[in-house]
């Protein structure tokens, strides 16, 4: 006999201190971590395209040669959470994750906020890897799925930006997972 | 291995219009079905290094005891197999006795306790049990409709084994008159699942002349192939 689960409820406004995690937006502190080193940013909006000021996002990915959570880094090398700042933006420190059985190289993206009564769930691929053509989710996505892809700064060398939409025009993809 | 995906009615629809915030934050758009892969099936590992002094007593965090009535909360966190999940970081928070959270944004009119900052952070142990002491939570009023008030709660994070499992949610009380009333209490549609949401008061938990006991149980999807025990 199975039972129900526990059911989701919002994380609320005031999550900050209960969920304060330092340091949260390095995803892997071990400079030695196999990989090149990427900062992951962009906004959060909402159906009015006005910013979140109080999403957070946990990002979980492998390091640059494919693997997770290298014992020598701390057991959670390769989870961050970060909070969007009052501009609505998200700033993270990580590597170019490497591919895992053969897929292309994604970021697992969970946000919670304030108004979700559970979270959303997505996946950030990188713009330019030719292994993005044959990748079942972005095929899934099809027109949308450049909402699932970073896209390079040209002007800051090692910085993708990517956006969430939560609803409305450019929704972003959520999969159900 | 693979979660089997969570029976109809246990979580909240995204769009749940008597919870106002939900009106420009609900995405529109159905999620997209996707098979799970190793990223999503995989995650973090939190060992005791992130634990901090007295991280699983709130009533000891500062220099004197902070004001309200004491309890003692436990609770094991398994699977909808029946397994437990061992060594999983679970994030605890919460208003003060006095309704009131200690963060900048919370402008409700009621004290702010400078003995109480309201977080825990415990993880499970090897049959996935955790416990923590703390004060009851104050009920709050807050802006969603006319003369809103949030049954007394605590908020509880949870990891499990993958990330697949990530659950955030909420913990209220036995008896709560507020609760028939609560936007985001009601918004889970089955009533099993909502009851699983409140805590039991417990005798086998409460300690003579200290503290009364509460119970709350988290359940986390399992393998879909795993036969319940």
């Amino acid at each position: 006999m199975r039972e129900p689960l526990t059911g989701s409820q919002t994380v609320g406004p005031f999550f900050h201190y209960g969920l304060a995690w330092k340091p949260g937006e390095h995803l892997f502190p071990d400079p030695n971590t196999p990989g090149e080193r990427i900062t992951l940013t962009g906004t959060v909006r909402d159906g009015k395209s006005e910013l979140v000021f109080d999403a957070f996002l946990e990002l979980w990915q492998p390091d640059g040669a494919g693997q997770f959570g290298h014992p020598n880094q701390g057991s959670c090398a390769g989870w961050g959470r970060v909070n969007t700042n009052a501009q609505g933006v998200y700033v993270a420190q990580t590597v170019m994750p490497g591919s895992v059985q053969g897929a292309a190289p994604h970021v697992m993206v969970v946000l919670f906020a304030r108004g979700l009564l559970k979270q959303v769930v997505t996946r950030i691929y990188f713009a330019g890897d030719a292994r993005n053509a044959a990748e079942p989710a972005l095929q899934s996505a099809g027109a949308r799925a450049q909402t699932l892809i970073a896209q390079p700064d040209p002007a800051r060398p090692g910085v993708w930006v990517w956006d969430v939409v939560l609803q409305g025009d450019h929704e972003t993809v959520f999969f159900d997972l | 291995m693979t979660f089997r995906h969570p029976a109809a009615g246990t979580h909240p629809a995204f769009a749940t219009p008597s919870y106002g915030s939900t009106a420009l934050r609900a995405p529109k758009l159905a999620p997209l079905s996707l098979a799970q892969g190793p990223v999503e099936l995989s995650g973090p590992r939190f060992d005791t290094s992130v634990l901090y002094p007295h991280h699983d007593d709130m009533t000891r965090q500062s220099t004197a005891a902070p004001l309200g009535e004491r309890i003692i909360v436990a609770g094991q966190v398994r699977d909808e197999n029946g397994h437990p999940v061992p060594n999983t970081l679970v994030e605890i928070w919460q208003c003060n006795a006095a309704g009131r959270y200690h963060h900048p944004r919370d402008d409700h009119d009621a004290p702010l306790d400078p003995h109480f900052n309201g977080n825990s952070r415990v993880l499970t142990d090897a049959q996935g049990h955790w416990k923590i002491t703390t004060i009851k939570p104050g009920a709050y009023p807050w802006r969603n409709h006319p003369n809103a008030w949030r049954p007394a709660h605590i908020h509880f994070s949870v990891f499990g084994s993958s990330m697949l499992q990530r659950l955030i949610t909420q913990m209220y009380f036995p008896g709560d008159p507020l609760l028939g009333d609560d936007p985001i209490f009601n918004s889970i549609p089955n009533d099993k699942v909502k009851e699983r949401l409140i805590s039991r008061f417990d005798w086998s938990l409460t300690q003579p002349e200290w503290a009364l006991g509460y119970r709350f149980d988290i359940v986390l999807r399992g393998d879909e192939a795993t036969p319940a025990n």
